[in-house]
């Protein structure tokens, strides 16, 4: 090898940063000589690697480096890429074959040094990008620039260079399968290899200062979490959910983790009996949620406020809640029933016998809406698994007098409904009454929350506007019947004397022409 | 001396009513088959006097504007007593007020009594029809319901193809660019106000035309001696018969309003859609639907703008025919203006059930 011992010395820190150029081909190094250097200096993404068929015998790049003991080329011979017959000259450019260190690291050549943080993507997608590039061909590789591009990281990374790329998270020149164990994004370590980043307040600042930093903390405390630190590398990580390449914000509405798709991100694990097995938990919670009203809610109506799996269970943090926090979960959103319930006599008893709260009439995944029947004896309501409705429970009369109420406010409403659209069928205006029924609707809303504090009084109380509402609707509405029939009545009364009027005309008329006849003859 | 004796005596010291009494004595009204067509005009006079006083009841509680019209209606047809009936017999009387007034221009027309020497009581009677149309276009708007904004809006585009002076006109008639809140206030000063105003000026002209040229005898009498004409005293005979007809009116009147309660509908909304089918009201129909057949382009002129010329030239050879009726004063039947009439009246049923289908 020819080399000049000053210019190598300059090359050196640059390079020792580098994987090795290699030499592509002497036909490409041909081909390419002209262009090259404008074409490496812009886009060095520009075309995948082409297929080669005759590659430098010898790679120039790294037997050179590895006499200089580049740790760049030391490393290399472990990196999955060089196995498979990758070279310093395909991410680097340059010429490869040439032992001149000059020509080889020409600009001429192609050669590009350290490509810049935000060219590395399109260094790595000339591979792993669009396109059938001849390792493409050969091992089948994802199109992930593409999705990387489009990930929040590939958004970043164009608009601050210091944001991540490809070597953020696989490393350089030492690169791993994924299913290598000393790969940086191997199950194992992916979770440290994302909060390098997310856990760095000071880094994360520059991006998203709102983003919180302490997943990584949250997920410890998760069962994931702590499956993995087990050593449990089936358990959920932040790929799992968050997906690897194209990484997108929570807020995006394609990315999986949007509200509207966390269920069924969760259930591409907790819904597969056989990837779950072992861990001894059910495999219905999906199927069950879809059926909920927090499922049709979120999943049919695209209702963004209601909950998915993560709204009880936490995101990073993700656990069943507790027996004692059961209340304070659904409370995040049933606010006044929460308060109610924890006044309630309910409260120290379920507390006492361990029982789940708020699961235990309404059950957990699929939480059905709730029926007044749910406060009564019928087969299908919880009261019974606990009071009995024989008169030696002294709860029984409380549960009827609140469903009796209940069923007042709904059964009297529908009564006022059917007489005001009766009247309103026989043309008669009923809409203030409608108006005033609206209100009921709010009673009804109301004591059915009071329902929570199960004492008698507060419904009674809760129910009392609703009451009267009906009253007074059903009042304006049998009146305005009543005003129906006073002008039909008053239409014949009228009628009648009119045409009374009109016989006694005729007649009137005809005697005076016939008197007029009279006199005429 | 009776109460009605000593009533006469007292008016007779301040006022010399004997010349009327004399004249409503003496007058009288041909009696053929045909004079049945007489009552037209009376019945139009009785239902006028409907409109006029459930529309002033009407004014003492509706308030115009966009966020009273609407509202104050709806509180006349619940709340106030006897509102809906007010307004119910107010919208049924304006329709049958319109249809009795053509029904009564149509007999005149047939029965030729436009000649000569009453030509100016049916121009003057062609113009209240044409107040009266006015009445009605002004009034739908004033509930500030969605058919009518929409109804209006059709009807006031219309006058806007006309070229040069449609868009002066049609800004004239809204206040402005659109049908909005100014556009009611003037419809209103027009229905309350003005028109009613214009129309007793014009009512009283006709009614005195009337009454100083006596009812039109009808032109087969011609040839018939004196003796073979018959006649009906005007009072009391016509008269009982007109209170008699005006009687049969009131009942029909009130059947309709409760039984056919007017709806109000639903407030107007500009910034919403115009609903499908909107259509102006059925004295309208026939012009509306007939601009229908004009196509698109007709002798290089838009077809619309040469409907809507047509219309103008029908209706204005129509107010002159007293003028162009050529053979009038030759006393010679005229057939041809006969047979016109019979298409127009065709051409207008036809037209109208075209329009309500």
């Amino acid at each position: 090898m020819r080399a000049r011992p000053g210019a190598r010395a300059r090359a050196i820190p640059a390079i020792a940063l580098l994987a090795l150029a290699v030499v592509a081909g002497t036909a490409r190094a041909q081909s390419d000589s002209a262009a090259a250097p404008a074409a490496a200096a812009a886009a060095p993404a520009a075309a995948p690697r082409a297929a080669s068929a005759a590659r430098p015998a010898t790679d120039a790049c790294l037997a050179c480096h590895l006499d200089q003991e580049t740790p760049a080329a030391v490393a290399w011979k472990n990196d999955v890429h060089a196995a498979r017959g990758v070279t310093c000259a395909d991410c680097h450019g340059g010429d490869p074959g040439s032992d001149d260190q000059d020509v080889a690291m020409s600009k001429a050549k192609g050669f590009i040094g350290v490509p810049k943080k935000e060219q590395i993507p399109a260094v790595c997608g000339r591979c792993h990008g669009p396109g059938e590039g001849v390792f493409k061909s050969r091992y089948r590789l994802d199109d992930v620039l593409s999705k990387f591009n489009e990930s929040i990281h590939g958004h970043v990374l164009q608009a601050n260079p210091k944001g991540p790329q490809c070597v953020s998270c696989h490393g350089v020149h030492n690169i791993a399968r994924v299913t290598d164990a000393k790969s940086p994004v191997h199950p194992a370590h992916v979770v440290d290899t994302c909060a390098r980043c997310h856990s760095n307040a000071a880094y994360m600042r520059d991006f998203d200062p709102a983003l919180p930093v302490d997943q990584r903390d949250k997920y410890l405390t998760s069962v994931h979490g702590k499956r993995h630190a087990a050593g449990d590398w089936k358990a959920a990580t932040c790929v799992s959910c968050h997906s690897n390449h194209l990484v997108l914000q929570a807020k995006d509405p394609r990315s999986s983790v949007y509200p509207t798709h966390v269920p069924a991100t969760c259930a591409r694990c907790h819904a597969d009996a056989r990837y779950m097995a072992g861990y001894g938990i059910p495999t219905s919670q999906y199927a069950d949620y879809r059926q909920s009203v927090h499922g049709k809610a979120l999943l049919q109506k695209s209702d963004l406020n209601a909950p998915a799996c993560n709204s009880c269970h936490g995101n990073h943090g993700a656990a069943p809640p507790g027996v004692s926090s059961v209340i304070a979960v659904c409370g995040q959103c049933h606010q006044s029933n929460e308060e109610l319930y924890e006044k309630s006599p309910h409260r120290a008893v379920f507390e006492r016998q361990g029982l789940p709260g708020c699961v235990v009439c309404h059950g957990n995944h699929r939480v059905a809406v709730p029926s007044d029947s749910l406060v009564s004896f019928a087969a299908t309501s919880p009261c019974g698994k606990c009071h009995k409705s024989d008169g030696t429970d002294k709860a029984a009369a409380g549960i009827v007098r609140i469903k009796g109420l209940l069923d007042s406010l709904t059964a009297g409403q529908g009564e006022a409904v059917a007489v005001l659209d009766h009247a309103e069928n026989l043309g008669m205006d009923v809409s203030d009454a409608r108006y005033t029924l609206k209100d009921v609707n709010q009673a009804v809303v109301q004591s059915r929350v009071t329902i929570h504090s199960f004492a008698v009084k507060d419904l009674v109380e809760a129910a009392r506007p609703g009451l009267d509402l009906i009253t007074r609707a059903r009042a304006a509405g049998e009146e305005a019947i009543h005003e129906y029939k006073f002008r039909r009545q008053g239409l014949v009364v009228s009628t009648l004397i009119v045409t009374f009027l009109v016989v006694v005309l005729w007649l009137k008329i005809r005697a005076i022409e016939r008197r007029q006849k009279g006199e005429e003859s | 001396m009776s109460l009605v004796s000593g009533l006469q005596k007292w008016v007779r010291e301040r006022f010399d009513i004997d010349p009327l009494i004399q004249f409503a004595a003496h007058k009288k009204v041909p009696a053929w088959r045909g004079s049945f067509w007489y009552y037209f005009g009376g019945v139009s006079l009785f239902l006028f006097i409907v409109q006029v006083a459930t529309g002033i009841l009407l004014l003492m509680y509706y308030q115009p504007g966009e966020k009273t019209a609407y509202e104050s209606v709806r509180f006349i047809v619940t709340k106030v007593k006897f509102g809906w009936l007010m307004r119910s017999i107010h919208s049924w009387a304006a329709n049958l007020f319109i249809l009795s007034v053509f029904v009564h221009m149509f007999s005149v027309y047939f029965t030729k009594a436009f000649r000569r020497p009453r030509e100016l009581t049916w121009f003057s009677g062609f113009l209240l029809l044409g107040l009266a149309l006015g009445f009605g276009f002004s009034g739908y708007l004033l509930p500030w319901n969605t058919l009518a904004y929409f109804a209006t809006k059709v009807g006031t585009t219309i006058v806007a193809v006309l070229p040069g002076i449609g868009g002066p006109v049609m800004e004239l008639l809204r206040a402005g660019k659109d049908v909005s809140t100014a556009t009611l206030t003037r419809f209103y000063g027009l229905h309350v106000a003005i028109l009613p105003a214009v129309f007793t000026l014009l009512l009283g002209l006709h009614l005195m035309l009337i009454q100083t040229q006596g009812m039109h005898e009808p032109e087969s009498w011609e040839a018939l001696p004196e003796g073979k004409r018959r006649y009906m005293p005007f009072f009391p005979n016509f008269i009982l018969r007109d209170l008699l007809l005006w009687l049969i009116v009131l009942n029909i009147l009130a059947i309709l309003a409760v039984w056919f309660p007017w709806e109000l509908g639903k407030k107007a909304d500009p910034f919403a859609a115009a609903p499908g089918g909107i259509k102006p009201e059925w004295y309208f129909l026939f012009m509306y639907q007939g601009l229908k057949y004009f196509p698109a382009k007709l002798l290089g002129f838009d077809g619309e703008v040469v409907g809507i010329v047509l219309f103008g030239l029908a209706g204005l050879l129509w107010f002159l025919v007293p003028l162009w009726d050529a053979r009038t004063a030759k006393g010679a039947r005229n057939r041809i203006n006969t047979y016109v009439g019979i298409l127009v009246v065709l051409a207008v049923i036809v037209l109208t059930a075209l329009g309500v289908r």
